[in-house]
């Protein structure tokens, strides 16, 4: 029986089609089953057969992933030049679902502004579920969604996974996905390649790629030492044009004229760190920065002291003092030593050193003397 | 019941789950037994909640799309669908017209496997362990392999966005589709000369929980329990949503409402999702526009206001009621669930069926636990 519709009808379903005599649905049930029996000895590679097996002996044989497979998110970094398409925009960050999406951006260490890179972009693995929004959110193209499925592992905490594991050479997603960055190739590079003129020093560097850390580092450190060659005066200048000082010298430098005043006025020769070295790495820099702002503080405890209660001044207080120097001391040498710059063209690096060791030891100096004199009072 | 000249026997309250082989999940039910048969069945779910609907809440739009896959994992594509156009309509996006040809192909494709899951698992619980469902399972593979290719995903595919689908269909996905419809007539036939009037599956199916009309209308049941029972009650008829208006196909019903009508119900939606997939490789090459509207966008702010969308799902009416405040989020998030309303009648399917009967019939309601709890 139908009734008819507008574009088809309703069928209401006959329950005894056939007119079989008893047992033959049940032999008809059973040919079924022995078609598939027999049918199993064949393999079918064809969707259009329903017979024969199409399965793998899966251990060893692997089905081909469709290219838009997606299991779990990863990072790209170009192959040529080392450098991470990711920008640190927060994008993915904004849309993950589970929220499992934890982004650092990077900064740049001189001028401390914001850098088209992530410094540490964490996801949380055993939380994730690949639904693959991170990518196809991604401006930069720089999240991709893998295609190992293998994952399972005993160690819990390994899934949280940091920017270092998740980093995979262009060259890999090619392998896996080729019409897919086909696709997205042209804009991607050229993202990159407006991001790589922004980043300053080693940032954005895959951090597996130490060999391209150690080139750049090379090549910075020979554009500066080519640069200002002529802005270059005798260490012992004393006072060197202050326009030429970079952040970290003017810092230094402020840091130990305060150190210098905290510690009783006495009138600690100013002209610190004075060679200009526009060279001075910025690791160097911040360490030199750092100590100087150690034994600032460290001058300043000892100096303010005094002034309170000066008479009962504790040996304690010295004793901070004189082991803030020492640290300070220490990691200015760390700081002069660290970049030991054994294949670096000879003129350069030296006198970075020398620039921070010297700042340094002025600043601990300054720290010692308002020791002392905390002492004598 | 005429119990004279039998054995005297004292009712029984026993459960059966939450954790049970026949319950598709962790599901309860507090049966009380009269011997061998059943005099009451309470159904008591929530062994699955998860805060589906307040987790929705606090999520954009967008995030909530890949939970609605989670809700019937059987049918990630129909749910998909639903809350689509729920949002569609709340914000007032339009749909491309060959993204709603993708979208009906999809979803047809997700019904074509869930009808022969759904089969392949009612046999299993009838005892012929595994037979039909090795069968079905291996159809349902083909299905999930295009999905795979075309969203990324076999089961939490995620493929629908507001305004359109994620991403257009891959090269090799129009030849495999159209082997898998040559190898769809061989797979149903079979299927029919495997189960239709098999001696052993009429007597465990035929006469067995019988849902009458009227009961099946007063408990809001839909989808194939409905249509089983003799009702022509389908969406994609009764309010023609996306493009089925323009498609041509037959709505099956039973005239008995036994566990029989509603396996039989089933292999004929399968022929029709057949049908309607063949009009629309047809016609998808005419269709206008991409897979998505270009001016959709990923953060969508709709007006304040509440929208009700709901489709055909394979399991039955599956509709999202979404409540705007003018945000982001939205303010209420509430799933209209098949598989929830569809297992009310059960108690009343079931009683005075034997305890053999009762895993049958609750087999033939064909629901998925991720949907009736949330």
């Amino acid at each position: 029986m139908t009734i008819e519709t507008q574009r088809g009808s309703v069928i209401v379903m006959d329950r005894r089609r056939g007119k079989l005599r008893a047992g033959q649905g049940l032999l008809q049930g059973l040919k079924v089953v022995w078609d598939h029996w027999a049918g199993s000895f064949r393999t079918n590679d064809n969707f259009s057969k329903i017979h024969g097996t199409f399965t793998v002996e899966y251990p060893d044989e692997r089905l081909p992933m469709p290219q838009a497979y997606r299991n779990m998110p990863v990072l790209l970094f170009d192959d040529e030049s080392g450098h991470e398409l990711c920008t640190g925009c927060y994008q993915c960050q904004r849309i993950c679902p589970p929220q499992v999406i934890h982004i650092t951006q990077a900064k740049d260490p001189v001028t401390g502004k914001m850098v088209p890179a992530a410094t540490e972009f964490i996801i949380e693995y055993d939380a994730c579920m690949s639904c693959g929004f991170c990518a196809e959110v991604c401006p930069f193209d720089s999240i991709k969604m893998d295609h190992v499925y293998e994952l399972s592992t005993a160690d819990r905490p390994a899934l949280t996974v940091h920017k270092a594991q998740l980093n995979r050479p262009i060259s890999y997603y090619t392998g896996i996905a080729p019409d897919l960055w086909a696709d997205a190739q042209a804009g991607a590079m050229k993202k990159l390649q407006g991001s790589i003129k922004r980043r300053p020093d080693v940032i954005g560097l895959a951090s597996s790629l130490t060999e391209k850390i150690k080139a750049r580092r090379l090549e910075l450190a020979a554009a500066a030492a080519a640069a200002p060659a002529s802005a270059m005066p005798a260490p012992a200048a004393p006072a060197a044009p202050a326009a030429k000082l970079t952040p970290e010298e003017k810092a230094a430098k402020l840091a130990a004229m305060k150190a210098a005043k905290q510690a009783g006025g006495a009138p600690a020769p100013a002209e610190a760190p004075a060679a200009p070295a526009a060279e001075l790495s910025p690791a160097d820099a911040k360490a030199a920065k750092l100590a100087a702002i150690k034994a600032a503080n460290a001058a300043k405890q000892a100096g303010a002291a005094p002034a309170e209660a000066p008479v009962e001044l504790s040996p304690a207080d010295a004793k901070a003092a004189k082991l803030a120097a020492i640290k300070a001391a220490n990691a200015a040498k760390q700081a002069g030593a660290a970049p030991a710059p054994v294949e670096v063209p000879a003129a350069a690096p030296p006198l970075d050193a020398k620039a921070a060791k010297l700042a340094a030891i002025k600043a601990a100096n300054a720290a010692k003397k308002a020791a002392e004199q905390g002492n004598s009072e | 019941m005429d119990y004279s000249g039998m054995l005297k026997t004292e009712e029984l309250q026993i459960n059966i789950g939450p954790q049970h082989p026949s319950t598709h999940g962790v599901f309860r039910m507090l049966v009380t037994v009269d011997g061998e048969t059943v005099t009451d069945l309470k159904p008591i779910f929530g062994y699955l909640h998860r805060n589906h609907e307040q987790i929705a809440e606090v999520n954009t739009y967008l995030q909530n799309m890949p939970y609605t896959d989670r809700l019937d994992y059987f049918n990630a594509m129909a749910n998909n669908h639903a809350y689509a156009l729920a949002v569609e309509k709340l914000a007032g996006i339009e749909v491309p017209e060959r993204a709603e040809y993708l979208r009906v192909l999809m979803v047809e494709l997700t019904r074509i496997l869930n009808h022969a899951g759904a089969l392949g698992f009612l046999i299993n619980d009838m005892g012929a362990w595994q037979t039909q469902l090795a069968f079905a399972m291996r159809e349902r593979e083909k299905i999930l392999d295009l999905f795979e290719s075309v969203s990324g995903a076999r089961l939490m595919c995620n493929y629908f966005r507001f305004g359109g689908v994620a991403r257009d269909l891959p090269p090799d996905f129009m030849p495999r589709l159209k082997d898998l419809l040559v190898a769809m007539p061989a797979f149903v036939d079979e299927m029919e000369r495997l189960l239709r009037e098999n001696e052993i599956l009429l007597q465990r199916s035929e006469g067995i929980g019988i849902l009458p009309k009227d009961l099946a209308l007063a408990y809001s049941v839909t989808g194939p329990v409905l249509r089983g029972s003799g009702v022509a009650y389908d969406i994609r008829r009764a309010e023609p949503y996306s493009i089925y208006d323009r498609l041509d196909f037959d709505i099956p019903v039973g005239s008995v409402g036994d566990v029989y009508d509603r396996i039989l119900v089933r292999i004929e939606e399968i022929r029709q999702s057949k049908r309607i997939i063949e009009q629309v490789v047809a016609q998808l090459p005419d269709a206008q526009g991409g897979h998505i509207n270009p001016k959709a966008r990923q953060n969508v702010r709709p007006p304040v206001g509440d929208a009700y969308a709901r489709v055909e799902s394979p399991k039955g009416e599956l509709g999202f009621y979404l409540v705007s405040d003018g945000s982001v989020k939205p303010y209420r998030y509430k799933v209209r669930a098949p598989s929830f309303i569809n297992l009310t009648p059960l108690g009343d399917m079931c009683r005075g069926y034997k305890v053999a009967d009762m895993v049958v019939i609750f087999g033939s309601i064909d629901i998925v636990m991720g949907e009736v709890d949330r």
